[in-house]
């Protein structure tokens, strides 16, 4: 036999004997001593060793508790600690039921199309075949003109993911400068992954934008190691979101161009003579500078009449311009 | 393939089977983002597993015969008639996929994906903070332009291209709605100009349903992040920046981009001279040099017009 044919071989019957321990777990009505545990399990039962099913054991257990299996450790007998049993209490594990209309099942019928991301998009479709499994029917058919994509192309996205969820404080660097983090929460916004969390150094919350992250995202704690704040808190919206439009322009806009910047205003009465064609509208903004440059982009189709400071910094901003070699 | 990817699997096929008695190996495999070789392997561990003890009887059964046309026939798997609990990442990924779609959707369809999410979210003991947003207009517009879908209508929009200065107002034939990097998109076919187009749904101000029939227009072309390639009047540009304004790399669709001591250069592809004209003017004296000069030259024309609208100079 060649190796890989042996290699594969061995993964079937490691895969058969898990999936035999789990369902034994299963199946108990109380806990069960090792001793009957390789009893019945004939992979165990083959085994030479006391020692070799001892080792087995230790590591299938382990393994079936890192694919999410509830395994439980305790004795049947409370005044005896000592005989140390396994079982999965079926509640424990079992998806609880859940009914869905048919509406919710038609969105869920879209779901699976939506990841771009490899690992997200086998992981919807593993959570999507639990569902079927458990009844529903997820139906694709009825919104296939829907087809919205999300995708994690920045290098630190899979592992900041992980973190996330797990909670597992992480390390990387950003702007030249090696950050400590944990982690609380990730955000897509405007085509870009952002998370917010803790910076372990300055004990402050803080946001970071993954396509920024410069190095690999190291793994510095355990899962579960950390609690994020409650979800107001750790609402990074209000943080990567523009400043507070906390100041009024009045400006003079061509006939009916510049639809989207319109639409943030509304018609207002001015002194000011406007030029021919014009209509005067009022404006929130927050910043001077940021403000000035996105109206320069519309030429003279967009003038400033109010404030001085506003026009002033689109006037510099022109000048400044003109001078580009 | 790992054994735990595979039990973990395979802990969801057995009450998947049990529950459906007779399904095809292709449309499971497909359930299960598998291939078929890769199922028949799964169906092979299963024949050894079952009941403790391993008697003929006690180990879950597979028509031999069946499978062999291609259809799986199983049973005696009463004892395992559910699915296991969703793994955090499973559930995240799920419920993230729910709320790309409520961020797009029209408003009954947003609806029953977040009660869809908030049902799964009760089956978590705990639940990550994961959030995703779309730019994508009001659900009234989508609601429209979803209905006109369905009903197989032409649409008037009232629409502000990024390459005009006002408001067009086209007659399309809608087909399907999308997001590509954070924004909603109509793709739509113009009969007018005898050719697809994409129409960004935070800029459409307004939606009519006209009675016109759609003449079926058929399966539209993908569209990828590489959609502007697709427009065959667009020209390369290289634009030198300075790091200030570094951004543009990651809110424009570039060809490449390169870093140097004090900023970035940065290739890409322009369809609307116009467009090019208004970032360089929003950039300023962040712009140290663009390959194409008569851009430069009249993006600088514009700045003076407008200057001398502000009567200095």
């Amino acid at each position: 036999m060649s190796l890989p044919d042996n290699l594969a071989q061995m993964a079937t019957r490691k895969s058969e004997r898990l999936m035999n321990l789990a369902i034994c777990l299963l199946m108990a009505r109380r806990f069960l001593l090792k001793k009957e545990i390789r009893q019945v399990l004939e992979q165990y039962r083959l085994l030479d060793s006391e020692q070799a099913f001892e080792k087995m054991f230790e590591r299938d257990k382990e393994e079936l508790r890192q694919m999410g299996l509830p395994v439980e450790t305790g004795s049947n007998d409370p005044w005896n600690q000592n005989e140390i049993g396994y079982r999965i209490l079926r509640g424990d594990f079992e998806l609880p039921p859940i009914d869905f209309d048919a509406a919710e099942l038609a969105v869920l019928g879209v779901a699976a199309q939506v990841w771009d991301a490899a690992t997200q998009a086998d992981q919807t479709k593993l959570a999507l075949a639990k569902l079927r499994a458990a009844g529903a029917d997820p139906d694709p058919g009825r919104l296939a003109a829907l087809t919205p994509s999300l995708d994690g192309k920045e290098a630190a996205f899979d592992a900041m993911w992980q973190a996330v969820i797990a909670r597992i404080p992480v390390e990387f660097g950003y702007h030249e400068k090696t950050r400590q983090l944990q982690p609380w929460s990730i955000t897509h916004r405007h085509g870009a992954w952002y998370v917010y969390g803790l910076d372990m150094e300055k004990q402050q919350g803080r946001v970071y934008k993954l396509s920024r992250v410069e190095t690999d995202v190291k793994y510095i704690g355990k899962p579960g190691s950390y609690f994020p704040e409650t979800p107001e808190k750790t609402n990074l919206l209000t943080l990567i979101q523009p400043a507070m439009a906390d100041q009024e322009a009045i400006l003079a806009i061509d006939g009916d161009e510049i639809p989207m910047l319109r639409r943030r205003g509304e018609v207002v009465e001015t002194d000011s003579e406007l030029p021919p064609g014009y209509t005067a509208y009022r404006i929130d903004y927050s910043s001077d500078v940021t403000f000035a440059a996105e109206i320069c982009a519309h030429g003279a189709a967009v003038i400033v009449l109010e404030p001085e400071s506003l026009r002033n910094a689109v006037i510099t901003h022109l000048q400044k311009f003109l001078e580009v070699e | 393939m790992t054994s735990n990817a595979q039990v973990t699997r395979l802990l969801a096929l057995v009450p998947y089977l049990q529950k459906v008695g007779v399904a095809d190996l292709g449309e499971t495999a497909a359930f299960f983002s598998v291939t078929k070789k890769q199922l028949l392997n799964d169906l092979n561990v299963l024949l050894f597993c079952g009941l403790p003890g391993g008697f003929f009887g006690d180990l879950f059964e597979i028509d031999q015969e069946a499978l062999e046309t291609g259809t799986i026939v199983f049973s005696n798997a009463d004892f395992l008639a559910r699915p296991m609990r969703f793994t955090p990442d499973e559930a995240s990924s799920l419920i993230v996929a729910l709320q790309a779609i409520a961020e797009i959707a029209d408003t009954e369809s947003s609806a029953a994906a977040r009660s869809a999410l908030h049902k799964l979210t009760a089956t978590q003991n705990s639940s990550a903070q994961i959030a995703v947003h779309a730019q994508a207009g009001t659900s009234d517009l989508r609601t429209a332009l979803l209905a006109a879908i369905r009903e197989k209508r032409s649409v008037q929009l009232t629409y502000a291209a990024a390459s005009h200065t006002g408001t067009t107002t086209p007659i399309v034939e809608p087909v399907r709605i999308l997001t590509r990097d954070g924004f909603g998109y109509l793709q739509a076919w113009s009969s007018q100009r005898d050719s697809w187009r994409v129409y960004r749904l935070d800029r459409i101000f307004e939606v009519a349903i006209t009675d016109e029939p759609t003449c079926d227009p058929g399966e539209p072309p993908p569209f990828d992040s590489g959609w502007l390639e697709q427009l065959t009047d667009a020209v390369e540009i290289e634009l030198e920046v300075s790091a200030a304004v570094g951004w543009i790399g990651e809110y424009y669709p570039m060809r490449s981009s390169e870093r140097t001591p004090d900023g970035w250069i940065f290739r890409m592809l322009v369809a609307d001279p116009r467009w090019l004209n208004g970032l360089l003017l929003r950039l300023g004296d962040q712009v140290k040099r663009v390959s194409n000069p008569a851009a430069l030259a009249s993006a600088k024309q514009s700045a003076r017009e407008t200057l001398s609208a502000y009567q200095v100079r």
